[in-house]
C-alpha cells in the first residue's frame, strides 16, 4: 500500500516533468501599431485580412477608437515589424507608431476597452 | 468640350471646398476584388474590380438608365479603371481623392446599333468615424450623347462602434444627370456597415426606392 502510493506520486510527479518539457509555456508578445486615417471598419478590414495571412501571427485585433492595430506572433515565432507596417500601408494606411509588448491581443484588447 | 470638362471638375472641387462632402472608396485594399450595386428604378449599376496595387484597380461595369418618363433608355458595358491619386491619413480622419475612368459600348432605344462611350470622373470624400462626406463628376460622353452626372454626399452616424460592431448612418445624397433627367434626385438614405458589408437603403424624392451595396472579398 505504502509502496503503491510511493509508485503512484512518482509516477505523477515524473508525468508533470515530461509535461513542462513537451509543453513549454512562452509569453504571449504582439506588436502593437498606431494607425492613422482608420476611420471605418469597410475600409480597415483589409489589415485584418492581410494580416491574418501572415504565417508568424496567431491574432489580430483592430480597434478603430484607439486607431489601433495588435497583432500576437504565434508561440516561438517572431513577428516582423517591417512586414506588417508593409501589410497595413498595402491596405491603405499609414504606421505613425510601432512597438513590441509583451502581451497577448486578449489582454490589449481588454486593456483598450477597459481604457474607454 | 475640354471648357466643359474643366467646368465639371472645378465644379466639383468647389463643391468639396465648400461642403467637405459617393461611395467610400471605389476600390478595396491591394489584392481585393470589390463588388458594388446601385438600383433604383432609373439606374441600375452593377460594379466589380480588382485591386492590381493599393491604389490602382481594374473592373468591368454594367449600367442601365432610363428617363424619369420611363420612355427612353441606356445601357451601358465599359471596362473600368480606378485610381487613388491622393490619400492624406490623418488621425481622426481620412481625404482621397479618386480618379474613375470607363471606355464601353453604349445602346438605346432611341438610336441604332451602339456608341463608344467614354466615363472619366473624379471623386473626393473625407471621412471620420462620425462624419462623411463625398463629391462625384463624372462625364458619361459619346457621339451625340451627353450624361454628365454629377453627385454630392454628406451623413453622420448615429454613433462610434467597435470594429466588429453594426455602424448605422443617415447619408443624405443629391444627384444629377445630363440628357434622360431634368430633376435633380435628392435621397436619404440609412447606411449600415459590418466588416466586409455595406448596405444603404433608402426613398428619393419621387418616392423611389433606392439600394446599394458594397461587398469586398
Amino acid at each position: 500500500m505504502k509502496n503503491s502510493l510511493k509508485n503512484t506520486l512518482f509516477t505523477m510527479a515524473f508525468a508533470a516533468s515530461l509535461a513542462q518539457v513537451a509543453l513549454p509555456s512562452f509569453a504571449a508578445t504582439s506588436v502593437k501599431a498606431t494607425v492613422n486615417g482608420m476611420v471605418c471598419a469597410f475600409c480597415a478590414q483589409g489589415i485584418e485580412k492581410r494580416i491574418s495571412k501572415m504565417s508568424a501571427a496567431k491574432a489580430v485585433f483592430v480597434d478603430l477608437k484607439k486607431k489601433t492595430v495588435a497583432v500576437e506572433a504565434k508561440d516561438g515565432q517572431t513577428l516582423d515589424q517591417k512586414a506588417i507596417t508593409a501589410e497595413i500601408t498595402d491596405a491603405g494606411y499609414d504606421v505613425v507608431k510601432l512597438e513590441t509588448v509583451e502581451k497577448s491581443v486578449a489582454e490589449i484588447k481588454a486593456e483598450l476597452k477597459g481604457g474607454k | 468640350m475640354t471648357w466643359r470638362i474643366g467646368k465639371v471638375l472645378v465644379a466639383a472641387v468647389l463643391g468639396v471646398l465648400a461642403s467637405l462632402p459617393a461611395y467610400s472608396g471605389p476600390m478595396g485594399f491591394k489584392d481585393s476584388w470589390m463588388a458594388m450595386g446601385d438600383f433604383g428604378p432609373n439606374w441600375k449599376e452593377a460594379f466589380a474590380n480588382y485591386a492590381l496595387t493599393p491604389r490602382d484597380a481594374v473592373g468591368a461595369s454594367a449600367l442601365s438608365m432610363r428617363s424619369d418618363d420611363g420612355l427612353r433608355n441606356r445601357q451601358l458595358l465599359e471596362a473600368t479603371y480606378t485610381r487613388l491619386l491622393q490619400r492624406w491619413n490623418m488621425p481622426e480622419s481620412q481625404a482621397n481623392i479618386w480618379f474613375l475612368g470607363g471606355l464601353g459600348t453604349l445602346t438605346g432605344n432611341d438610336f441604332a446599333g451602339s456608341k463608344t462611350l467614354v466615363s472619366p470622373g473624379i471623386q473626393v470624400d473625407y471621412e471620420t468615424t462620425r462624419v462623411y462626406a463625398s463629391a462625384l463628376a463624372r462625364l458619361y460622353r459619346a457621339e451625340g450623347i451627353n450624361h454628365d452626372f454629377l453627385s454630392a454626399r454628406v451623413g453622420f452616424s448615429f454613433y462610434e462602434v467597435d470594429y466588429d460592431e453594426v455602424q448605422p448612418w443617415l447619408i443624405v445624397e443629391a444627384r444629377r444627370m445630363k440628357g434622360l433627367s431634368d430633376k435633380t434626385e435628392i435621397t436619404p438614405m440609412l447606411r449600415l456597415i459590418h466588416n466586409r458589408y455595406f448596405v444603404e437603403l433608402g426613398v428619393n424624392n419621387s418616392s423611389q426606392v433606392r439600394a446599394n451595396f458594397m461587398y469586398i472579398f
